[in-house]
């Protein structure tokens, strides 16, 4: 799973938000590193939509404007929680390893 | 005109790269995010957003809509794209060459003073030109029509495939035979290996998981729907007979 697509689930694993919301939440949760574009965001929206990892929510219209708000489906609460242990197991080893390391090194 | 009225002017210009169906269905949120996402007083998009809005949408014009669950059709369009990017290579590596003049001529075999090299050489250029493109506009019209589910597209490429077949065997041929430079240049490699991705397309064509993602003549978008829900329950059905075959026996 790329990366912005990961952040995108996780943005959306506290609940629904429109895509605004997601595009400050993806940069509050990477620390201001991943800075996602508009163009970036609907594509992957629309690519999750379509492997029905995401739904629409609901939609208001704010000043005039649509305004979606989009929620995990339970398959895309599955993957996410799949490759959020995934990485998270990996990160272990990494971090076991590092620190052995650390300690043969002293 | 204000500066937001500028700037939603010149967003809604770059929104034309999009396709017309996502355009109608997102084009208004896109540009409410892109609206938002605007510093205070800025009349024009940057350079950066306006490369990732037409990215976006060319990709999204050329990307077919298949779903996970038609594994084989994801698979078969994927080739046929790649298809379609080796083409495009080759056409950019065949034009470098055949600029020369020389190298051109000396690929054909020719011996050609220079009046006569520069006489036969623009109209030959030009048919390899047209020739070499049509691999590519194939390749790209049948990955967008299989990707939506168009049956008369799977009949179609199988019947390419038939004329690539007998393509194929003009390319071990003599060298007055030969329609394309890919042969001369390359010798028969490329050739077979474009009528392997053929043949691999066709399989995963008529592959039995593939049947349902085609509609015939007359099928309405609700029975396809309907196609495609019994599609995803057959491959979570699948999924758990996995899951189910993983767990130790009970006693």
């Amino acid at each position: 799973m790329q990366e912005a697509t990961f952040l995108i689930l996780t943005a959306l694993a506290d609940g629904s938000q429109h895509g605004y919301g997601i595009i400050t939440d993806v940069q509050q949760i990477s620390g201001g590193r991943v800075r996602l574009r508009a163009g970036t965001l609907y594509m992957a929206l629309d690519r999750l939509r379509a492997d029905e990892l995401i739904g629409v929510d609901r939609e208001e219209v704010v000043d005039g404007r649509l305004r979606r708000y989009y929620r995990l489906t339970p398959a895309g609460t599955k993957r996410l929680a799949d490759e959020a242990a995934r990485l998270q197991a990996h990160a272990t080893v990494a971090l076991r390893r590092l620190n052995l390391a650390g300690g043969m090194a002293r | 005109m204000t500066d937001q009225e500028h700037l939603e002017r010149a967003y809604r210009r770059l929104l034309a790269w999009y396709p017309r169906e996502f355009r109608h269905e997102n084009g208004q949120e896109i540009l409410a995010v892109l609206m938002a996402d605007a510093p205070d007083g800025q009349r024009r998009p940057g350079l950066a957003q306006s490369a990732d809005l037409i990215r976006s949408g060319l990709w999204l014009r050329l990307r077919p809509s298949v779903p996970r669950s038609a594994r084989t059709v994801r698979a078969a369009v994927k080739l046929m794209y790649a298809g379609a990017v080796v083409s495009t290579v080759n056409l950019i590596l065949l034009l470098a060459l055949i600029a020369d003049v020389k190298v051109d001529h000396a690929i054909l075999g020719y011996r050609l003073t220079a009046a006569q090299a520069s006489r036969v050489n623009t109209p030959f250029i030009t048919t390899w030109i047209l020739w070499d493109l049509v691999p590519i506009a194939l390749w790209l019209w049948m990955a967008r029509a299989c990707g939506r589910g168009r049956n008369w597209a799977r009949i179609v490429s199988t019947v390419l495939l038939g004329a690539a077949t007998l393509n194929l065997t003009g390319a071990f041929g003599p060298p007055g035979f030969r329609l394309s430079l890919v042969p001369m240049i390359y010798g028969p490699a490329l050739p077979v290996l474009y009528w392997l991705a053929g043949l691999a397309v066709v399989w995963l064509l008529w592959r039995p998981g593939s049947r349902a993602y085609f509609r015939p003549p007359g099928y309405t978008q609700a029975q396809h729907q309907a196609q495609k829900a019994e599609l995803d329950h057959q491959a979570q059905m699948a999924e758990l007979a996995r899951i189910r075959a993983r767990l130790p026996r009970q006693v």
